[in-house]
C-alpha cells in the first residue's frame, strides 16, 4: 500500500525535475571534488613551469594560455603561499576592500580559486558578491525573441522592457536569416523605450561579429569558452582563436563579454574527472587571459547539469563569484529553465537577487515562456509582477521597475509605429497598421497576425547585400520623423568611436553618460555603503499598480 | 567511451524534463590618461578623433541625415583605443589594456579579411604554414606586431596539441 502523504508529493512540480547523485571520477559534481587539483605554481625567469600539479610539459591548451596570460605574476608566489582559508576570510571581511581582495584573487590559480570559494557557505558567497561586483549599482538583461520571429512584436516588447527598467537586452532567431531584422528591431524598440539601452542579437560567431561591424547591434556576448581542451575543440574554437576575436570587437569599437558555466564539460561526457566549478574557473581563467572585460557565466544554458547534483546551485553562486575575484563585470545568468517548481525557480535566483550582479540575468525572458527562443527562461514576462513585488518585499534594486499599463501600451504602439517607418523608408515588406495594432497590445506572439516569412527573408538578405548599416536606420527613423529614435540609435554609433563603453560593466544611462566599474566602482566595504538605494528610487520600487494609498480611503 | 555514453545517457535522463585605414594623427597627448580622464568623450573629448579625421564634435545627427557623414566616420581609432587602454591600466586592469592594444592593432585589417584570419585560428582549419603566413601578412602590411606573433604562438601551439589541418 502507498502513502497517501508520498503519492501527493511524487506529484508536485519539485519531483518532476531530475536528480542525482555525485560521480565524481567522471566529474558528476558540482565542486570540491577529491579529485580536483592541489593548487601549485612555480615561477622560474618569468615563465610559469608548473600549475596546479602539472609541469609545463604536460600543459593542455588551457593550461599554457593560462599561465601564460591570465595570472599576475608578480604577487603569484605570495598569493599561493596564503592559506585559501584566509583568502575566502578576507572576500567576507568587511575591513578588507575590494581591491586589496582583488590583489590575491588576481594572481593564483584556477584550482586555488576554487578552494578559496569551496571554504564559503552560500551566504558567505553572496557577501563576497555584494562585495566583488565591479559596478556599484546592479542591473538587468533581458531576452527578446518569439517564436514567429515577428519584428513588430519584438520593438514592443523591447519597449516595454525598456520602460520596466531593463539596462541591456539581447534577441536571437528562429529562423537564421531573420538575423538582420531582429537586431533592428531590438535596437530600435529597446530606444524607444529608454535610451541609452545595449543591445545584441545572439548568432553564429563569424555572423555576430559581421552584424556588429555594420552598426546593428552594440556588443556581443555569445563568445563561448570551456574548461577542457577537448570541449573547446568541440565548439569549434580554441583559446587563441577566441581571444583574436576578443580584439577584432574592439577593433570596431564593440563592448562584448565571453560566455562560459558549469556543467557545460561534463554534459559532453568530456570533463576530465574534474568538478564543475573547477572546469569554470579555467573559463574564467582564459577569460581573463583573453582581456575581455567580462563573462556571462552562472551555468547558463547547461543549469539542469549542477541544478541534478549536491550543492550545484551554491556552486552557480560560487561561479559568479569568482568572475568578481577576478575583477570581470558579470552576467549572471538566470536566464534558462531548470525546474518544474517555482519555489525551486526562485530559490536558484536568490544568490543574484539579493547581493545583485552586473546584470543579475543574462536574460530574463521579456516574453511569455513560449515564446523565449533560448528554450526558455527562469523568470518571463509572465513574473514582472513577482519580481518588483520582491523587490519591495526586500528592499532590494534587482533591476526593475514598477510600470503602469497606460506608459506600457504607449511604449509598444510607438515602437510598432517606428519599426513600421522604418520598414517603409527602407523599402522593406510592409507592415500594416492591423499588425501595430496588435503588437501595441500582444502578451506573445500568439496574437500577433502571420508575416510573408519567405518574402521577409529575401529582404532581410537583400538588406545585408546592399550594405545597410546603422547610420541609415538612424537616416531613415529621422526621415520618417521618429527624431528622438534616430538620435538615440545615433548616439549608440558614436559611443563606438569614443570606446568609453568599452570598460568593465558598462551601461549608458539615458543622456548616454556611460557607467562603468571605472567611473562607479563597487565600494561595499559593510552597512550604509556601497550601492544604496536612493529615497527617489525607493518611492518608485514602493509604489506598485495594486497598491491601496491609505490617504485615499474613505 | 563506455563511460562517455552513460554520463550522456544520464545527461539525457536528468534534462529530459526539463576598411578604413587608422587616422595617422599622432596622439597629442604626452601624458597618460588615468581613471580621473574617464570617459574621455565627456571628460576630454578634443583627444578623440574618428577613423576619417573628425573631431568628436563633428560627429552630429545632422551630418548623418544631410548624408555628409558616411560609416567610415564612425570608426574607432589606434589612438583611442590606446587612450581606453591607458584609463583600463589606470584602474588596474592591465590584461585588458593588452586587448584594447591588440584590438587597435587590427583596425586597419578589413572586415572580410577579419573574419578569415578568426576563422583560420579555429581548429583543425589551417597548416602551421598557413598561421605563419597570416601572422607574417598581419606584422607586414599591417603593422600588428602583437597580433602577428599571437597568430604564430597559436600555430605552435596548435603543432603541439595536434589541432592543425590534418
Amino acid at each position: 500500500m502507498r502513502s497517501k502523504r508520498f503519492e501527493y508529493l511524487d506529484a508536485r512540480p519539485v519531483n518532476q525535475d531530475g536528480y542525482a547523485l555525485d560521480w565524481p571520477e567522471v566529474g558528476f559534481i558540482a565542486m570540491n571534488s577529491p579529485f580536483d587539483p592541489t593548487p601549485s605554481i612555480k615561477i622560474e625567469n618569468g615563465v610559469v613551469v608548473e600549475m596546479d600539479g602539472k609541469a609545463a610539459a604536460d600543459f593542455d591548451m588551457l593550461d599554457a594560455f593560462i599561465a601564460k596570460y591570465a595570472i599576475n605574476l608578480d604577487f603569484a608566489e605570495e598569493a599561493m603561499a596564503t592559506p585559501s582559508l584566509e583568502i575566502a576570510r578576507m572576500l567576507v571581511d568587511i575591513n578588507v576592500n575590494r581591491a586589496e581582495c582583488l590583489k590575491f584573487t588576481t594572481a593564483v590559480t584556477p584550482a586555488k580559486l576554487v578552494e578559496i570559494v569551496g571554504c564559503l557557505n552560500v551566504l558567505e558567497i553572496m557577501m563576497g558578491i555584494t562585495k566583488m561586483r565591479a559596478r556599484l549599482k546592479p542591473a538587468n538583461q533581458c531576452h527578446v525573441t518569439n517564436v514567429k520571429d515577428n519584428m513588430i512584436q519584438i520593438a514592443a516588447d523591447a519597449a516595454e522592457a525598456a520602460v520596466r527598467g531593463f539596462a541591456e537586452m539581447e534577441t536571437t532567431v528562429g529562423i537564421v536569416r531573420y538575423a538582420p531584422f531582429n537586431a533592428l528591431a531590438i535596437m530600435l524598440g529597446a530606444n524607444v523605450g529608454r535610451p541609452g539601452i545595449l543591445t545584441q542579437c545572439a548568432v553564429e560567431e563569424a555572423t555576430e561579429l559581421d552584424l556588429g561591424m555594420r552598426g546593428y547591434t552594440a556588443y556581443a556576448e555569445t563568445v563561448s569558452v570551456y574548461g577542457t581542451e577537448d570541449v573547446f575543440m568541440d565548439g569549434d574554437d580554441t583559446p587563441w582563436s577566441k581571444a583574436f576575436l576578443a580584439s577584432c570587437y574592439a577593433s570596431r569599437g564593440v563592448k562584448m563579454r565571453f560566455t562560459s558555466g558549469t556543467g557545460s564539460e561534463v554534459q559532453m561526457g568530456m570533463a576530465e574527472g574534474k568538478s564543475m566549478l573547477y572546469l569554470e574557473a579555467r573559463c574564467l581563467g582564459v577569460t581573463r587571459g583573453a582581456g575581455v572585460q567580462g563573462t556571462q557565466n552562472g551555468s547558463v544554458s547547461c543549469i539542469g547539469v549542477p541544478a541534478a547534483v549536491p550543492g550545484g546551485i551554491r556552486a552557480v553562486a560560487a561561479e559568479n563569484l569568482i568572475a568578481g575575484m577576478l575583477d570581470l563585470e558579470n552576467a549572471s545568468s538566470n536566464d534558462q529553465t531548470f525546474t518544474h517548481s517555482d519555489l525551486r525557480r526562485v530559490a536558484r535566483s536568490i544568490p543574484q537577487f539579493i547581493p545583485g550582479t552586473d546584470y543579475i540575468c543574462s536574460g530574463y525572458s521579456a516574453t511569455p515562456n513560449y515564446d523565449n527562443m533560448f528554450a526558455g527562461s527562469n523568470w518571463d514576462a509572465d513574473d514582472y509582477d513577482d519580481w518588483v513585488v520582491i523587490q519591495r518585499d526586500l528592499k532590494v534594486d534587482a533591476g526593475l521597475l514598477p510600470a503602469t499599463e497606460e506608459e506600457v501600451v504607449a511604449a509598444r504602439n510607438k515602437a510598432a509605429r517606428a519599426i513600421q517607418a522604418i520598414f517603409r523608408e527602407l523599402g522593406l515588406p510592409e507592415i500594416t497598421d492591423e499588425e501595430v495594432e496588435a503588437g501595441t497590445y500582444a502578451r506573445g506572439s500568439q496574437d500577433m497576425p502571420d508575416r510573408d516569412v519567405v518574402a521577409d527573408l529575401k529582404a532581410a538578405t537583400e538588406m545585408l547585400e546592399r550594405g545597410v548599416t546603422g547610420l541609415d536606420f538612424v537616416k531613415a527613423l529621422y526621415k520618417a520623423g521618429f527624431e528622438d529614435v534616430a538620435e538615440s540609435i545615433f548616439n549608440i554609433q558614436k559611443a563606438k568611436v569614443v570606446g568609453d563603453y568599452l570598460h568593465t560593466a558598462s551601461m549608458l544611462d539615458s543622456d548616454f553618460h556611460v557607467i562603468s566599474a571605472v567611473n562607479s566602482p563597487n565600494c561595499y566595504e559593510g552597512p550604509m555603503t556601497g550601492y544604496q538605494i536612493s529615497p527617489e528610487l525607493w518611492e518608485k520600487l514602493s509604489n506598485i499598480r495594486t497598491a491601496v494609498d491609505p490617504s485615499k480611503i474613505g | 567511451m563506455d563511460q562517455e555514453l552513460l554520463v550522456r545517457q544520464i545527461m539525457q535522463e536528468v534534462l529530459k524534463n526539463m576598411n578604413v585605414q587608422s587616422s595617422s594623427a599622432a596622439c597629442e597627448c604626452a601624458d597618460k590618461v588615468t581613471v580621473a580622464d574617464y570617459p574621455i568623450g565627456e571628460n576630454k573629448p578634443e583627444l578623440i578623433k574618428s577613423a576619417s579625421g573628425k573631431a568628436l564634435d563633428e560627429l552630429t545627427l545632422e551630418g548623418v541625415v544631410n548624408g555628409t557623414l558616411s560609416a567610415k566616420d564612425f570608426r574607432i581609432t589606434k589612438e583611442t583605443l590606446e587612450l581606453q587602454a591607458q584609463v583600463a591600466e589606470s584602474a588596474g586592469r592591465g590584461f585588458f589594456a593588452v586587448n584594447l592594444r591588440r584590438a587597435g592593432e587590427l583596425i586597419p585589417v578589413p572586415d572580410a579579411r577579419l573574419l578569415e584570419i578568426y576563422n583560420a585560428l579555429r581548429p583543425y582549419r589551417s597548416t602551421k604554414a598557413e598561421l605563419y603566413a597570416i601572422g607574417d601578412e598581419l606584422i607586414n602590411e599591417y603593422g600588428a606586431v602583437v597580433s602577428g606573433n599571437f597568430v604564430k604562438e597559436a600555430a605552435d601551439i596548435y603543432e603541439k596539441r595536434n589541432r592543425l589541418k590534418k
